[in-house]
């Protein structure tokens, strides 16, 4: 166990947490977008930054990638971290302006408008599908590409994203609801990964319910695989 | 929302503990668990009477992970607001700071729809910025089975038994949505916990309200419905897909069914393994199955308006 500040009140922490993680379990409030629990940290969204005193020195960091270290004094409404935050919120509001997550996030931090033009595609490059796909389903279906500005999340090469099972993780999971799924009779279309995917359809109700795609990768990834048929019914009528 | 195989996005942590005193199979506390989990640590929980409160917190014990305060089967709303309104006024003297805590009031069908209805009704008209969750499992579960108004018709409880004069109950099940719909506030709801990640997003949704919201979860309670403890799931979901227990949300109005059913299933389906159903005729089924596909139309044609 090991002992840490956060605004002038001690705290213990197993190691191994970061420092967003111990606030977080403590019920101190510090904005995030692009951190998950079950996923890796990122540190993309920037909006969890606080300042860090260790060693006598202070900086201002991400607090969901700063591990949670002994005797560091952590500072999460200082004047140069609310302006910092304030300044992230507005360019995240910039990218995504129609975004109800973010619309409520901003209107909390008491920002009503943006000094920047609306430029956005709706994505603001959290990266939690890309996590998502590599870490929990295992799919690998998109990644990051491009640098700086041009940044954005793609299929390979942007064609077609061949490993995308289609089991909606990634829809499910995106704060600003870029990505959309449609079902459109016995296929599955997910437009920003320009995939589309044949449905199988339950033999009792007919519902069309998992990709052929998902089944296999199922049948493939797990030790000790269902018995044969049941994906043959939907988890309505199994 | 179509089928998703997405649950692992949903948060590890519990703030419901296990251990409890619920019935095996009750659909009641994996209702309760899933709202905690979502609702995270920063919340302050207004319990009434009811199944919940009883089995979560024999006392020297309790169930609760979060602040939690049992208080008389028809004030639950009352207190929420009482909370509400103080924490309000703290974090604008500057006594706490200033963050973002969501308002649980909880109760059961009987807790909502008869003795808590005048207190939900104010706390509602009032404005205040709580989460009304009525868990209802459609009878007084945790005293012996007693008909309540959320009771649906002809279901057979101990004060509504099935026998020679009357085949169970008489009168319809209340409307508690539609009562919450009325009072003109920004978001209903109804929810199942055998739809986790619908359920998930609807308490999402309704805690990030300003203002009251009403969510309405059917909790499948294997003792008083008299099935067996595993099929609390899958009666969950017959529920839902024989339209006796539409999902849908009513938000500023607008009506929107997201659990979309193609075609119900007969509502046979969904009595026949249960045993509170097992006495009635098949005419009568036949007629509670009309009446439920014309409130599903009527349900649809609105979701169909608004969208």
């Amino acid at each position: 166990m090991i002992t840490l500040w956060i605004d002038d009140k001690q705290y213990e922490a197993a190691e191994g947490r970061t420092i967003l993680q111990v606030a977080l379990d403590n019920g101190i409030q510090i904005p995030h977008l692009c951190y998950h629990e079950n996923l890796s940290s990122f540190g993309g969204c920037r909006l969890c930054q606080v300042e860090v005193t260790r060693d006598n020195k202070t900086v201002l960091t991400t607090s969901c990638t700063y591990p949670a270290m002994d005797g560091i004094i952590v500072r999460t409404d200082t004047p140069k971290v609310k302006k910092a935050r304030r300044f992230v919120m507005e360019l995240l509001l910039s990218l995504a302006p129609d975004a109800p997550k973010i619309q409520d996030l901003a209107q909390e931090m008491g920002i009503v408008a943006t000094r920047f033009t609306p430029a956005g595609d709706n994505c603001i490059r959290c990266g939690l599908c890309v996590r998502a796909c590599d870490e929990l389903v295992g799919a690998h279906a998109i990644t990051f590409a491009h640098r700086g500005a041009q940044r954005m999340v793609e299929p390979p090469f942007a064609e077609e994203a061949e490993n995308c099972i289609g089991c909606g993780t990634c829809v499910q999971i995106c704060p600003t609801g870029f990505i959309s799924m449609e079902e459109q009779g016995m296929e599955r279309k997910i437009g920003k990964w320009k995939r589309t995917l044949k449905m199988k359809a339950c033999a009792k109700c007919g519902r069309p319910f998992i990709s052929f795609a998902e089944i296999a990768f199922i049948m493939d990834k797990v030790k000790n695989p269902p018995p044969a048929d049941w994906f043959d019914y939907c988890s309505d009528c199994r | 929302m179509p089928s998703l195989y997405a649950v692992k996005t949903l948060p590890s942590q519990e703030y419901f503990a296990s251990g409890h005193r619920a019935c095996p199979g009750c659909g009641e506390a994996l209702a309760v668990r899933q709202v905690q989990k979502i609702l995270g640590r920063n919340v302050i929980v207004a319990s009434a009477t009811g199944c919940m409160e009883i089995v979560s917190s024999p006392f020297p014990l309790s169930s609760w992970e979060v602040p939690w305060i049992h208080v008389a089967f028809e004030n639950a709303a009352a207190v929420a607001a009482g909370i509400e309104k103080g924490l309000e006024i703290l974090q604008r003297k500057g006594k706490i700071k200033k963050q973002k805590i969501t308002v649980l009031a909880m109760a059961g069908d009987g807790g909502t729809a008869d003795i808590g209805l005048q207190a939900l009704s104010g706390a509602l008209e009032r404005r205040h910025n709580i989460l009304f969750i009525c868990y209802d499992n459609e009878a007084y579960m945790n005293t012996g089975v007693q008909r309540s108004s959320s009771t649906p018709f002809g279901a057979s409880t101990t004060t509504s038994p099935a026998g020679t004069h009357q085949a169970g109950q008489l009168t319809p099940k209340k409307n508690m949505p539609a009562i919450a719909v009325a009072h003109g506030i920004p978001y209903v709801a109804t929810a199942s916990a055998s739809y986790p990640l619908d359920l998930a997003a609807k308490v999402r949704k309704a805690a990030a309200t300003r203002g009251p919201a009403y969510l309405h979860i059917l909790s499948v309670c294997p003792s008083g419905w008299g099935i067996p403890g595993d099929a609390t799931i899958k009666l969950g979901r017959l529920a839902v897909q024989s339209g006796v227990f539409p999902l849908y949300e009513v938000q500023n109005g607008k009506y929107k069914i997201t659990v979309p059913v193609q075609e119900l299933l007969p509502v046979q389906a969904y009595f026949q393994p249960q045993r509170r159903f097992r006495h009635l005729h098949p005419e009568t089924i036949e007629q509670i199955s009309q009446d439920i596909r014309e409130k599903w139309q009527e349900l649809k044609k609105r979701s169909d308006k608004t969208n």
